[in-house]
């Protein structure tokens, strides 16, 4: 099978000055995630993994190498454009933080959208959908303080997959929420990524992401030191 | 994303913290009202001065020969006063006109002299809303019309010259020609106006008579002096009239030119004025700053997660200016509130200062009302509120502008 490749690392490395120190968070490190896959970075703290994310989710440049993503390469681009990019190709699900305070969830869930301009009526008919399939239709007038960890998180999917993206980077999203609930999101983005086809890659210390990832890229010092399918 | 989404944002962020936007909207409101108060004042004040100045002889606008205004003198006159005042009567806003001669002169009584004013003035179309002196008359009355020999004199140059109702008084001046004319007068009226250097110099004489005295022809005077309903259009009216009459040989003038210390006073006056609001504004606009930057600060986070998914810095910095503009706005209501019950009195009602400072409290010789009272006038209220917008938008520049440089990785960092 030979699936569209939509991000390419090049021999990425980032590297941070710290006084007269460098720290090499991510070192000459290659990659692909093709389309439709469900994968998870894992590997000790200070592995590089949310580095990695950033740098594919176009928040941070890497000090050499190329982001590609779907076929676009990164270096070069201005500030407007790769701002475009996140909003139209890149889903993000971060730990905490997710949502904006005083939207509620029907607002931040089609927050993306309405950054996009797709006109309101189309808006409402997606983002309901989009909430009746992350199980929070009755929810979409509470502000985020009124829902639980997890109906935050289900929140910050929903904004992740309105816009139809073609990666969705969740950085450690289960990492604060307890066991079912983290169950809970996992059967969600892997529903998702089944039936809609939508491609997740996860950074995570959690096992139980680890057991439902299809594809395992354990980073070690800023390198890949395994990648594999997982068994 | 609309602008009403991004209000919304701003707005409902505004209200995670209402003790803070409430205080911080007080403030503006307190900045509103101080600068009502001081600008309602002043242009009540200011009108009050010019026009009370302007009764003293002058008009709003003077109509008179090109160097009468720097070297009066009895020399310099106009002529056909009639038909100036039928041409300028046609100018919309100019509510009076009134010939009159203006000079110098010695008045004696017995053994006594003392040098003094004297304005001739035609007692048929005199009004005392236009006449200073007229206003003041406390024994005895204008002349009229056959009287040519009244005058009326200020009560303390009466004093001196030991002078009553019905006295004889003689007076000398320069005619036309510099020749010394002398005439003999009756009084039939004293007024008393409370300021000494006015009642000690300033006497009223019926125009006709000081015609023939001074050997002007009919309707030769020194002046047409313009009263206008609104003093602010002083200069626009004055360049109508002049281009109603195209004549070289006079010149129109308005209260800035004629009553120059008045005009300077009253310039003075509202610099300091402005810039003591303008300090008051800086001070609030400090205030309006720090909530907005303590708002933003908070918030990094969030700024920073709204760009990673896409929001361009742009609209950050939109959604910080318009929660400035929301807390101007805010102030600006809550301003209007606390100080519409306040101008209303001070408009309709006043305050009687005259307990304070006397009822001859006078600026530049000009008698000032003793009450207090409010006009704001339309482009003093526009003004007010461009300040107000201006100085809370310019407070919201510099936390829009550090908004703007969250950068996400590292914001998103710190959990
Ligand atoms: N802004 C920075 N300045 C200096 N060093 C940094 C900076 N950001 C990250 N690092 C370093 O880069 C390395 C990789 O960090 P990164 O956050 O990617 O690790 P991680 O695998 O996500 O760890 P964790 O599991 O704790 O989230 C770490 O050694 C970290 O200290
Ligand atoms: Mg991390």
């Amino acid at each position: 099978m030979n699936r569209k490749s939509i991000v390419e690392l090049n021999q990425i490395c980032k590297i941070y000055q710290q006084g007269k120190l460098q720290v090499t968070a991510v070192d000459c490190l290659s990659l692909q995630i093709a389309q439709g896959e469900f994968s998870a970075l894992y590997g000790p703290s200070g592995s590089g993994k949310t580095t990695v994310l950033n740098m594919i989710g176009a928040l941070d440049e890497p000090s050499s190498g190329d982001v590609i993503i779907e076929g676009k390469t990164l270096a070069g681009m201005d500030r407007t454009a790769l701002s475009r990019l996140r909003r139209d190709r890149i889903g993000f699900v971060f730990q905490a933080y997710n949502l904006v305070p005083v939207l509620t969830a029907y607002e931040n869930a089609e927050f993306v959208l309405a950054l996009q301009g797709v006109p309101i009526r189309e808006r409402r008919q997606r983002v309901m959908s989009i909430l009746e399939e992350v199980g929070l239709a009755d929810l979409a007038d509470r502000r985020p303080d009124e829902l639980s960890g997890g109906q935050q998180q289900r929140v910050a999917i929903a904004r992740a997959i309105a816009p139809e993206p073609a990666i969705i980077l969740a950085d450690e999203p289960t990492a604060n929420v307890d066991s079912a609930t983290a169950n809970g999101l996992l059967d969600l983005m892997e529903n998702l990524n089944s039936n809609k086809g939508v491609t997740f890659l996860f950074s995570t210390h959690d096992q139980r992401v680890m057991d439902r990832a299809r594809r395992l890229i354990e980073l070690k010092d800023g390198k890949i030191a395994s990648d594999g399918v997982s068994p | 994303m609309t602008f009403t989404d991004l209000a919304t944002i701003s707005w409902r962020s505004l209200l995670r913290n209402k003790r803070r936007t409430f205080l911080t909207a007080i403030s503006v409101a307190f900045g509103v009202f101080l600068s009502v108060t001081f600008t309602a004042s002043g242009d009540y004040s200011y009108t009050n001065m010019i026009d009370s100045s302007a009764t003293m002889g002058l008009g709003h606008i003077t109509i008179e020969s090109p160097n009468f205004n720097d070297t009066p003198s009895l020399a310099l006159s106009i002529s056909q006063t009639d038909k100036i005042q039928d041409l300028t009567s046609a100018i919309p806003g100019i509510e009076a006109s009134f010939s009159r001669i203006l000079g110098q002169a010695i008045f004696a009584s017995g053994s006594k002299t003392v040098g003094g004013q004297f304005m001739a003035i035609d007692p048929t179309k005199e009004k005392t809303q236009y006449n200073f002196f007229l206003k003041y008359i406390e024994q005895g009355h204008l002349f009229s019309e056959d009287e040519s020999r009244g005058i009326v004199v200020g009560a303390k140059l009466a004093e001196k010259l030991k002078l009553r109702l019905r006295k004889k008084v003689v007076y000398t001046l320069t005619d036309k020609k510099g020749e010394i004319v002398s005439a003999v007068a009756r009084v039939s009226g004293i007024f008393r106006s409370g300021e000494d250097s006015i009642d000690g110099s300033m006497v009223l004489l019926p125009i006709k008579r000081i015609r023939e005295i001074l050997n002007y022809k009919e309707q030769e005077a020194s002046l047409v002096a313009l009263f206008i309903k609104d003093q602010r259009q002083a200069t626009d009216i004055a360049l109508q009239t002049s281009q109603i009459l195209q004549d070289d040989s006079i010149k129109v003038l308005t209260y800035k030119e004629t009553q120059r210390e008045i005009a300077g006073l009253v310039a003075m006056d509202r610099a300091s004025n402005y810039f003591l609001q303008f300090l008051v504004g800086l001070l609030i606009a400090a205030g309006i700053l720090n909530t907005i930057l303590m708002n933003v600060m908070e918030r990094t986070k969030e700024f920073g997660m709204m760009m990673a998914v896409g929001m361009s810095p742009g609209k950050i910095v939109s959604i910080v200016l318009i929660e400035s503009f929301w807390i101007g706005l805010l102030g600006l209501i809550l301003g209007a509130l606390i100080t519409l019950p306040f101008y209303l009195y001070m408009s309709e009602v006043g305050l009687d200062l005259s307990r304070y400072i006397g009822t001859d409290y006078n600026a530049a010789g000009v008698l000032i009302d003793p009450v207090l009272k409010f006009i704001l006038f339309k482009e003093s209220a526009c003004a007010i509120v461009t300040g107000i917008f201006a100085l809370t938008m310019a407070a919201g520049l510099y936390p829009a502008f550090r908004a703007s440089r969250i950068t996400p990785v590292d914001s998103l960092k710190s959990i």
